[in-house]
């Protein structure tokens, strides 16, 4: 699904955000990136999303080589994937319902059927009730949920989510974590940037550890014990 | 782009003329002073043009007689002028309606002529050229050509005036395209200035649609639709502006023309003049906003704004 050959990213001469990496991810795997901040988890999933390039390596998503995209082909990728973040990145002047349907409608699909599947989606989240409300009237974790709902409408084949529990409280962030497993359960991967080791603990089917822009660990969950190992 | 693609960006442009409407009016207003100055000088232009070519129709060559020409001679030599392609009518003036032309000219004065002979004045052919050749270079060439015949004594025609119009028309369609090319280059980059604000307004958007897989030319297209508007408000603006000028110096015609306010009628632009003035503001819209997107997408993107 996902495969990193030997890739490394530098800002400038002196810094060296990603050393070498080479990975691969499986379909369907929910991968959590831990690490401590500057470690390179982030620069890792945009790596991923085509949000920069890599300045040595080879990054093949589905077996296509997305190291060199133009912006065609970003935009192409990016259909794919859905994308949650810690700040949301939700607009402020428009509804839940239009945020999440706005990704579908970019993408060409009619207004009636983008706002259809977008209410459906709020649904299935629990959000339906305040489908008409502005992201500023709604919780953090609503907010979330909204994200998560704007990630999901184009069914995606890979969810990559950047400290998506970083603004909740414990109660909201399982609850984001139960909303991203099913979309694993689903058939997406999922990879999820993190430093929070409870969840990482809690959930991870496999955690990739970042250390100074190198791997310093990958380990599997065990799935008899169920601990990470 | 899809049918789709088309609702969502006409959804955008009307969200964004409606929210940013003050700084769009403002660009329209800017765009409608460029124009109304462009479109003024074509309308001083069609003016002067519709004028010059009024007084054409009154140049006439006037050709003097030598006094050798006897009366007899006179029909052959009319008709052999009336033969040159570029002559439209001959008159000939003899020298007893001369006489009495000048006479009557000079009214109650006319006892300054008692004592002089009646032949004083020469006889004289009255030549008016044909539309096509009254243009200054043809009316000056037949000139010298009758002044090379010995029938003739002199030539007249009112040459300065016909250069001198010429001149100020020529003068007026450089200052046309000359300040009206210094003013569309700054209404330019004020447009892309605008459109710079507006993008920086919707970065958020922008960023989002990026993140979710929105294609650069669905980013770009509401922007230079908004151009493509804003020109044409401006355009319709500035004709607006300029039929207020025309109908406010309409009653200073006869003062601003002269002595030739009686042979035209002021003229407003021509629906083809229109049309230029509504197209230009379409074009410096929509390559204003092109312009500056390209540039500042590339810039945002560069310093690490954009994904």
């Amino acid at each position: 699904m996902i495969e990193f050959h030997h890739v490394s990213k530098t800002y400038g001469p002196a810094l060296r955000a990603l050393d070498d990496i080479t990975l691969e991810i499986r379909k369907g795997e929910l991968v959590f990136l831990a690490g401590a901040s500057g470690a390179g988890k982030s620069t890792l999933l945009k790596l991923i999303f085509r949000d920069q390039e890599p300045s040595a390596g080879q990054i093949l998503i589905d077996g296509k080589n997305v190291t060199r995209l133009r912006s065609r082909g970003v935009a192409a990728l990016r259909r794919r994937i859905g994308l949650v973040f810690q700040q949301f990145k939700l607009l402020a002047d428009l509804t839940a319902l239009e945020n999440v349907a706005l990704a579908a409608e970019v993408i060409g699909v009619a207004k009636k059927a983008s706002r259809t599947k977008a209410y459906h989606l709020l649904r299935e989240l629990g959000l339906h009730e305040r489908y008409d409300a502005k992201p500023l009237t709604l919780s953090a974790g609503e907010q979330q949920r909204v994200a998560i709902a704007r990630a999901l409408i184009n069914d995606p084949i890979l969810i990559l989510a950047d400290e998506p529990t970083g603004n909740l409280d414990a109660e909201t962030a399982h609850e984001t974590m139960r909303l991203l497993l099913k979309a694993r359960d689903h058939g997406a991967t999922v990879v999820i940037a993190t430093h929070d080791t409870a969840m990482v603990n809690r959930y991870g089917d496999r955690v990739i550890s970042l250390r100074r822009g190198e791997i310093a660990d990958d380990l599997r969950r065990a799935e008899s014990s169920g601990a990470v190992a | 782009m899809t049918l789709a693609l088309s609702g969502f960006v006409l959804r955008r442009v009307g969200s964004s003329l409606w929210q940013l409407r003050w700084s769009h009016l403002l660009t329209a207003a800017t765009m409608a002073v460029t124009l109304f100055f462009f479109g003024a000088f074509m309308l001083l232009q069609i003016n002067l043009e519709h004028l010059l070519k009024g007084w054409g129709e009154q140049i006439q060559i006037t050709a003097y007689l030598s006094k050798n020409v006897g009366v007899d001679e006179m029909p052959a030599l009319l008709a052999r002028v009336q033969a040159l392609p570029e002559v439209e009518r001959v008159r000939l003036i003899s020298q007893e309606q001369a006489w009495r032309d000048f006479q009557t000219a000079l009214g109650a004065q006319s006892s300054l002529l008692d004592g002089l002979p009646r032949d004083v004045l020469p006889a004289s052919l009255e030549i008016s050229l044909k539309p096509a050749h009254r243009d200054s270079p043809v009316v000056e060439q037949l000139a010298a050509r009758l002044r090379g015949e010995k029938e003739f004594a002199s030539v007249d025609y009112p040459q300065e005036w016909v250069e001198r119009l010429g001149l100020i028309v020529l003068a007026v369609d450089w200052a046309k395209w000359t300040l009206g090319g210094l003013l569309f280059l700054a209404t330019f980059f004020i447009v892309s200035s605008a459109v710079k604000l507006a993008f920086l307004a919707r970065q958020d958007e922008i960023e989002i649609m990026q993140l979710v897989g929105a294609s650069e030319e669905l980013i770009q297209a509401p922007f230079v639709l908004e151009g493509m508007i804003q020109g044409l408000v401006g355009g319709a603006l500035s004709v607006a502006m300029l039929w207020g000028l025309f109908v406010l110096t309409q009653s200073e015609f006869p003062t601003l023309a002269g002595f030739m306010a009686p042979l035209v009628r002021p003229q407003f632009l021509d629906s083809a003049s229109i049309a230029l003035v509504l197209v230009s503001g379409w074009l410096l819209g929509a390559a204003g906003s092109l312009f500056s997107l390209r540039r500042f997408i590339r810039t945002w993107k560069a310093t690490g704004h954009a994904a």
